[in-house]
């Protein structure tokens, strides 16, 4: 398997091609154009805000923030994933090369967008600081963004390879998808902060059930990174990070191992 | 080393049972059952072994596999069972323009393509202004490809596939695109192609261009290799098969039957029965008439009309022409008619076709041929084996024992 994803060196042109497709086929046309990768997250900020209010909910912007970025670069891409194969079938009925590339390339582009939306966020933090004299506990933890980062990009990775071959032979994944990130979302600190979790009443166990969900350890981590804030180290955390992997090596091996039979099915 | 090698190559597809089964049914019946019932042999028992160098023609009724052999031979699918083993690097031409956007330019669409060809950065700059040129786009390679016209698209996605540079070239159907001049100058650069030695696997249906193009062709027929070897073999064989009916319904297939530089054209043949009407059916040893209208586009001295008579398995029964007839045409020019007549023509019962030709004196120059275009049966009431009759008489006579007095 290894030498199969090392294979994907020799075709980094063509993932840094697909790449710029990518890029260039979404924004071409509209006005705004990059921009849109910052204003929306900051449009859904403002609107999670008020609607959060109204519940009752206590969450700080930055806070929300982070959530929202980490969320749509995570939703993003497995919306996009169940197609990256089963969109392209002369290409893959018709061309030589690794279909790893589809996946990649498809969480590569998206990956730059996220980065780029890092930069405002770190900028908004700042501002919103400055402003309203938020403590930001943030400092060395920021060195520990790339790990983060690669953390993120070995889940998606497995899931997006996953579900990408998934729904070559199961279609009704792409319809599937939309119920499951639904649900998913809630099970997310992305809306609450991750106290509403720890200082609930229900107990340790419910706590390391919870933490089990590897967006959990993703989305925690990147406000200890960006804030400062400390993830729940309970026993879940990190069998969550061990599930990260294994979803990573079992989904690119199930990917893998269908790949050869795709130009079959399409 | 060959550069292609197949031993008891075979695929195998799984069938959708009907087009209207729900997909998730299909998934639930496999998973239930390992090996669905439905199993199609796409390809089987193939043996191929070409050499580098080698340019190899693959023919064949629709549903007969070519395409799956190219897939297979280009990498996009994985054999069922047997052995593969290509050396070198390889190039299809299965699908010009892959991975094309109408949103990039030009420009931007060669890097991509180029890439998925397996070209890399660096190669594709080198060859960057030679595909420009050789498309022949000009200025319109700097927007996007949704101002193109298709015709543009094609000719941009042929130039960029001519310059990735493989050992071995998997080619579909592509030798046609374009207008007819950037036509001459694709298949001026598949020449070249073949000429610098690169081993070529083409298909096409175009049996005239596979003929010109191939020196070997491979017939597949359900799957199987019918015939390997020299161009006019598996043609020909392939000819004989579409023609005798064995591969029925060749819907799609593209046997051009006409060639020549059509400075002279035959625009109507007719074939007559002795009463002068006309007839697709003769009584053997009826006379047949057939009268041919012709329009020379210019002044032709010395013309020869000829025609020549195929039973359906494409032997030649007779032919001839008005030179060898001693009917010499001084010269024709705009239009006319030629008529003959085929006086009591011995032939038995059978189908037959009539092939007709227009070509100069000195029979290097063809201006029209129409092969084996005309078909008629003759039925004949002898009885007898083989295409014409002749008359026998048979005698019979007891040996009379030497010595023995009558």
């Amino acid at each position: 398997m290894l030498k199969r994803i090392l294979e994907l060196r020799r075709w980094g042109d063509l993932i840094r091609n697909m790449v710029l497709r990518n890029l260039r086929v979404r924004y071409k046309g509209s006005a705004l154009g990059f921009l849109w990768t910052m204003l929306s997250p900051l449009f859904m900020m403002l609107i999670y805000f008020v609607f959060l209010r109204l519940l009752k909910i206590r969450i700080e912007l930055p806070e929300l923030l982070t959530g929202i970025l980490a969320w749509s670069f995570f939703s993003t891409c497995l919306s996009d994933s169940v197609a990256a194969i089963t969109a392209n079938p002369s290409l893959i009925k018709r061309t030589a090369f690794p279909k790893l590339v589809f996946p990649v390339s498809m969480i590569a582009a998206n990956l730059i967008n996220f980065l780029l939306s890092l930069a405002v966020l770190v900028l908004f933090i700042a501002g919103y600081a400055v402003f309203t004299g938020y403590a930001v506990g943030a400092g060395w933890a920021l060195l520990a963004l790339p790990a983060v980062v690669g953390l993120n990009l070995l889940l998606l990775f497995g899931l997006c390879n996953f579900f990408s071959c998934l729904n070559v032979y199961f279609r009704d994944m792409e319809h599937l998808m939309g119920i499951l990130l639904l649900s998913w979302f809630f099970l997310t600190p992305v809306m609450y902060p991750i106290e509403k979790v720890t200082e609930s009443r229900s107990g340790e166990l419910l706590l390391n059930l919870y933490c089990l969900n590897p967006m959990v350890p993703v989305v925690t981590l990147y406000r200890w990174v960006f804030l400062g804030k400390i993830p729940p180290l309970v026993a879940g955390f990190w069998v969550s990070i061990g599930i990260t992997l294994l979803l990573a090596l079992g989904g690119t091996a199930f990917f893998l191992k269908r790949e050869p039979l795709f130009a079959d099915e399409m | 080393m060959d550069a292609i090698r197949a031993e008891k190559m075979g695929k195998k597809f799984r069938l959708r049972h009907c087009a209207g089964e729900a997909r998730e049914k299909a998934w639930l019946r496999r998973l239930l059952q390992k090996e669905s019932r439905g199993d199609f042999w796409a390809l089987r028992d193939i043996d191929l072994a070409v050499r580098p160098g080698e340019v190899v023609g693959v023919i064949g009724p629709n549903g007969s596999g070519k395409t799956t052999l190219l897939s297979i031979l280009a990498g996009t699918m994985v054999p069922s069972c047997g052995e593969l083993k290509v050396n070198g690097t390889v190039s299809s031409l299965l699908e010009l323009g892959a991975g094309f956007h109408p949103y990039l330019t030009g420009k931007e669409n060669i890097y991509l393509n180029g890439s998925i060809l397996g070209m890399s950065q660096a190669q594709i700059r080198r060859k960057y202004d030679w595909i420009v040129e050789f498309s022949g786009l000009g200025e319109f390679i700097e927007s996007p490809l949704q101002a193109y016209s298709s015709g543009m698209a094609v000719r941009l996605g042929f130039s960029v596939a001519a310059a990735a540079d493989p050992d071995v070239l998997i080619v579909d159907e592509v030798l046609a695109v374009g207008d007819e001049s950037f036509q001459k100058k694709s298949s001026r650069q598949m020449r070249h192609f073949r000429d610098e030695g690169k081993t070529i696997v083409v298909v096409s249906h175009d049996l005239n261009l596979i003929r010109d193009f191939c020196r070997r062709v491979v017939y597949l027929r359900g799957g199987r290799v019918v015939c390997d070897g020299p161009a006019e073999d598996s043609v020909g064989h392939y000819i004989r098969d579409v023609h005798s009916g064995l591969l029925k319904g060749g819907a799609g297939l593209k046997v051009r039957h006409e060639w020549g530089t059509r400075e002279a054209e035959i625009v109507s043949a007719e074939l007559l029965n002795s009463r002068g009407e006309p007839a697709a059916q003769f009584l053997s040893p009826e006379d047949i008439t057939v009268e041919v209208g012709f329009r020379a586009a210019r002044e032709l001295p010395d013309p020869v009309f000829g025609f020549a008579i195929h039973d359906a398995a494409h032997v030649l029964c007779f032919g001839s022409n008005t030179q060898l007839d001693g009917a010499g045409i001084p010269k024709i020019s705009g239009a006319g008619r030629v008529r003959f007549r085929l006086k009591a023509p011995p032939l038995l019962t059978g189908s037959y076709l009539l092939s007709l030709s227009i070509h100069s004196g000195d029979h290097l120059t063809t201006y029209h041929r129409q092969e084996f275009c005309y078909p008629f049966a003759v039925v004949s009431s002898r009885r007898a084996e083989g295409i014409f009759s002749v008359p026998v008489e048979w005698e019979f006579g007891r040996e009379t024992p030497k010595g023995e007095k009558p």
